[in-house]
């Protein structure tokens, strides 16, 4: 983990930490739904928060409270512009106002995915059964 | 070859004789045999200079208004083309992917017309893009090992073509690309001195032989150039007046199919007797030539009671991968592993890669040197690094290892190969436990995960005999663990120059394959790829080939988008435009409507999950019929 990392990660467990906010969305969830589409979101996090990295089901800490999230946002960018080793784009206030990042975390706060068990999708379960009985 | 322009008396008296010698022709003659022994080139522009503008007749003919010649043409009884007709035949080619062009209509017009069974082997195909005929050859060469050749038209349908000739040269695949060329027709810009040496760095060989005999001695060495490794695509340009003149009493040479050499009699026997010897032998199995040569590696897996690691996963022609001895084995201690086509720790045989040819482009005709983006390592660890043909060579290690095989050695093979088949069963049941725990995740999403595309395709298609045309890496490749790829074609692998435009043309050449061998096609076909040149689904509707093609219709270049949004990051400035010029939006491409259009059956856009299976269904069942389907899917972005 690079000096820069380290910073932002312990800038963000202090947050979680201290943050007395509990999980709240103040944004609009409706509006965020069109903006994680316009931004492009879906393009990583796929259009229901699974994807090339899953943001579904409230499963990630960033996700914490606003603040959390916002700051993960923003700080990536001011902390170090380039930010080479991870994929996901930094977005100063000047690409994602405020409001609208909050619209996407309320939006995004509302994304569950809780599928069939693997017994209950036939083709899944198929395919291991035949596995097991070679 | 110069293009004819030198007053060579045989074709004067040819084209005379043929009444063809147009007014370019006609012109080009007089004017170089007015000087003594002209250099090719400055002949060439004092040719073109003299030719006088194209006859009304030769200009209808190019714009369509085909005119036939009016003047008596005196009956060909044996046309040249017949003969190139039979040499295609005694190879087996079975089909000639085309775009048509005058250059070569005797070719053709023997193509269709010619013999007891005319239009067979090899049959005309016709393709609407010249790079999907090539592609079409690729794919099927991918299949069976083996080629067949695409037949386009000059310089033109050369550089339409081009592309795809350097994606089956990295690719390594066997293709043969006739050319026409034609001197003395109008268009004096498609036909050059030297039409090959567009492609020539990408490669393998090329002729442009001069005389009838020499065009049927070259093809027979097209075939054996491109079936040699490293295997790759070769280029013949055919002369209009060779195919139509009259053959006379030329003879078809006998053709002799390429011998390739195994390793020698020493480094079979070491091999073999380490493989015996060894307690835990392993194979370690990549991309072998021919469906052949998996049966012989199979068979010396099964001889000494190897574990195997195999590539069907990544690409055609490997150990099948459920076969019980392919797996980690019962003991991942191995103490000797033999590499075929694939580094080995103590040994591997493999043939050199296309590099070898960088240096073909002696004139720097071509974009320079080549240069394979990943450039293959050769990993040279083994003690023994040998380079030379692993298929070839297999028979041999196979003889010698059976003389060495006792019944105290064959005792122990077969308690190990009882404990693999257990061991590699379980570590296929561990991987996927966990494997269906992944591709659960999203399952009743809409736009569709690609995940539930390929497992619930499966129950579909596993009792079939099948093929999955389409690299899938962009959709996520998860047949590679939910799907069992046991048969030389099970994989195609991704586009080797990763150059899209490839895999509708690709995957319809996999269901020329398919077609006369009860097998069918599956295209798992993403929607950027698909607009290169969707043409490619009319070849298949009008010859009726078995493939699926299933659209991962993320209504984008997704790959591109996503490259996109990470740079506008890094650069802060957010990712609202980043769809300019990476989506399809304004309007919805609709693909289902593409197809019926070219005369494919076809149905969605799906966007709902459970629509899917009953699509999928109706899909398998129109293939398993032999009428190609499209399935419009709207589905997640990877
Ligand atoms: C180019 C791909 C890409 C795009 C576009 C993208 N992300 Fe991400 N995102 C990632 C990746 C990859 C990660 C995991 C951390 C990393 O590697 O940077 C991530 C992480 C996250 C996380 C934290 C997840 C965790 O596991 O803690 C959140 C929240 C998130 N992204 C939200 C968004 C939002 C909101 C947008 C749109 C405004 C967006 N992302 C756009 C790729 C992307
Ligand atoms: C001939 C060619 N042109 C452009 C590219 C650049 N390119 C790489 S991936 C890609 C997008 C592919 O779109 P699609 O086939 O729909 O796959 P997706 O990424 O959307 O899953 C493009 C345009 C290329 N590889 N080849
Ligand atoms: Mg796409």
């Amino acid at each position: 983990m690079t000096m820069k990392k380290t910073t932002l990660f312990t800038a963000v467990i202090a947050l979680v930490v201290t943050s007395v906010a509990i999980a709240q969305a103040t944004g609009d969830a409706e509006r965020g739904k069109q903006a994680y589409y316009d931004y492009a979101c879906y393009g990583c996090h796929g259009y229901g928060g699974i994807g090339r990295h899953d943001i579904a089901n409230q499963s990630s800490g960033v996700m914490v409270n606003e603040q959390v999230f916002l700051l993960y946002l923003r700080a990536r960018g001011d902390q170090n512009p380039a930010f080479s080793t991870q994929t996901m784009p930094h977005y100063p206030a000047s690409s994602l106002s405020d409001k609208d990042a909050l619209d996407i975390y309320a939006y995004i706060m509302t994304l569950v995915d809780y599928p069939p068990q693997v017994e209950d999708i036939p083709a899944l379960q198929g395919i291991l059964d035949d596995a097991k009985s070679e | 070859m110069t293009k004819k322009t030198e007053g060579d008396k045989v074709q004067i008296s040819r084209r005379e004789f043929l009444g063809t010698g147009a007014a370019a022709g006609a012109a080009s003659i007089i004017s170089t045999s007015a000087g003594a022994e002209p250099q090719n080139t400055s002949a060439r522009q004092e040719a073109v200079a003299s030719v006088s503008p194209p006859s009304d007749e030769q200009m209808a003919r190019e714009v369509g208004a085909a005119i036939p010649p009016t003047d008596v043409q005196s009956a060909v009884k044996r046309p040249g083309s017949d003969l190139m007709v039979e040499v295609l035949r005694e190879m087996a080619i079975e089909y000639v992917v085309s775009n048509p062009g005058s250059t070569f209509e005797g070719l053709q017009e023997s193509i269709v017309n010619y013999g007891d069974k005319p239009n067979v082997m090899p049959e005309f195909i016709t393709a609407l893009h010249e790079e999907s005929a090539v592609d079409m050859a690729h794919g099927y060469a991918r299949c069976e090992g083996k080629p067949i050749c695409a037949l386009i038209s000059g310089t033109i349908g050369l550089q339409h073509a081009s592309m795809a000739i350097y994606q089956a040269f990295l690719g390594q695949s066997p293709v043969i690309v006739l050319i026409g060329r034609e001197d003395f027709g109008a268009r004096q810009q498609h036909t050059a001195d030297d039409i090959a040496g567009m492609v020539r760095s990408y490669s393998k060989w090329d002729a442009t032989p001069e005389t009838l005999e020499e065009t049927l001695n070259t093809l027979q060495e097209a075939y054996r150039q491109a079936m040699t490794p490293p295997m790759a695509p070769v280029v013949v340009v055919l002369d209009a007046e060779i195919q139509k003149q009259e053959a006379g009493d030329v003879q078809v040479p006998r053709f002799r199919p390429p011998v390739i050499e195994g390793v020698s009699d020493a480094d079979a026997e070491r091999i073999a007797d380490r493989l015996v010897v060894a307690k835990n032998p392993r194979l370690n199995v990549g991309r072998l030539r021919t469906p052949e040569g998996i049966d012989r590696a199979v068979e010396l897996a099964e001889l000494v009671g190897a574990s195997v690691q195999t590539r069907a996963t990544f690409g055609p022609m490997s150990f099948p991968q459920t076969h019980a001895l392919c797996g980690p084995g019962a003991d991942e201690n191995y103490d000797y592993v033999l590499g075929l086509e694939r580094p080995g720790t103590h040994a591997s045989i493999q043939n050199p890669s296309v590099r070898a040819f960088d240096d073909r482009d002696l004139m720097g005709i071509g974009f320079g040197n080549v240069r394979p983006p990943v450039r293959p390592q050769r990993d040279t660890s083994g003690e023994y690094d040998i380079v030379g043909d692993a298929e070839a060579s297999l028979p041999q290690i196979i003889e010698a290892a059976n003389k060495k095989i006792n019944t105290r050695n064959r005792n122990a093979m077969s308690v190990r190969t009882v404990k693999h088949r257990k061991a590699n069963r379980d570590a296929r049941v561990a991987m996927l436990e966990k494997a269906v725990e992944e591709k659960r995740k999203g399952w009743n999403g809409s736009p569709i995960s690609t995940a539930r595309v390929f497992a619930e395709l499966w129950p579909l298609i596993k009792d079939h005999d099948w093929c999955l045309a389409s690299g899938t890496i962009f959709a996520g490749s998860h047949h590679a663990q939910l799907w069992e790829h046991n048969r030389p074609y099970s994989y195609l692998g991704m586009y080797p120059a990763a150059a899209l435009g490839y895999v509708l043309g690709s995957s319809t050449g996999a269901g020329l394959a398919a077609k006369a061998r009860d097998r069918i096609v599956i295209n798992i076909q993403g929607d950027g790829d698909f607009n290169y040149a969707p043409g490619s689904v009319w070849t298949a509707a009008h010859h009726q080939l078995p493939v699926l093609n299933i659209m991962h219709n993320n209504r984008a270049y997704h790959m591109e988008l996503m490259y996109l949004q990470h740079l506008a990051g890094v650069r802060g400035r957010g990712t609202e435009r980043m769809h300019i010029g990476t989506t399809f939006r304004d309007p919805f491409i609709d693909y289902a409507s593409i197809a019926k259009g070219y005369g494919m059956k076809s149905e969605g856009p799906i966007n709902n999950p459970d629509d899917l299976y009953a699509a999928l269904e109706r899909g398998v069942n129109s293939v398993l019929k032999g009428e190609p389907y499209l399935i419009d899917v709207l589905t997640q972005p990877r």
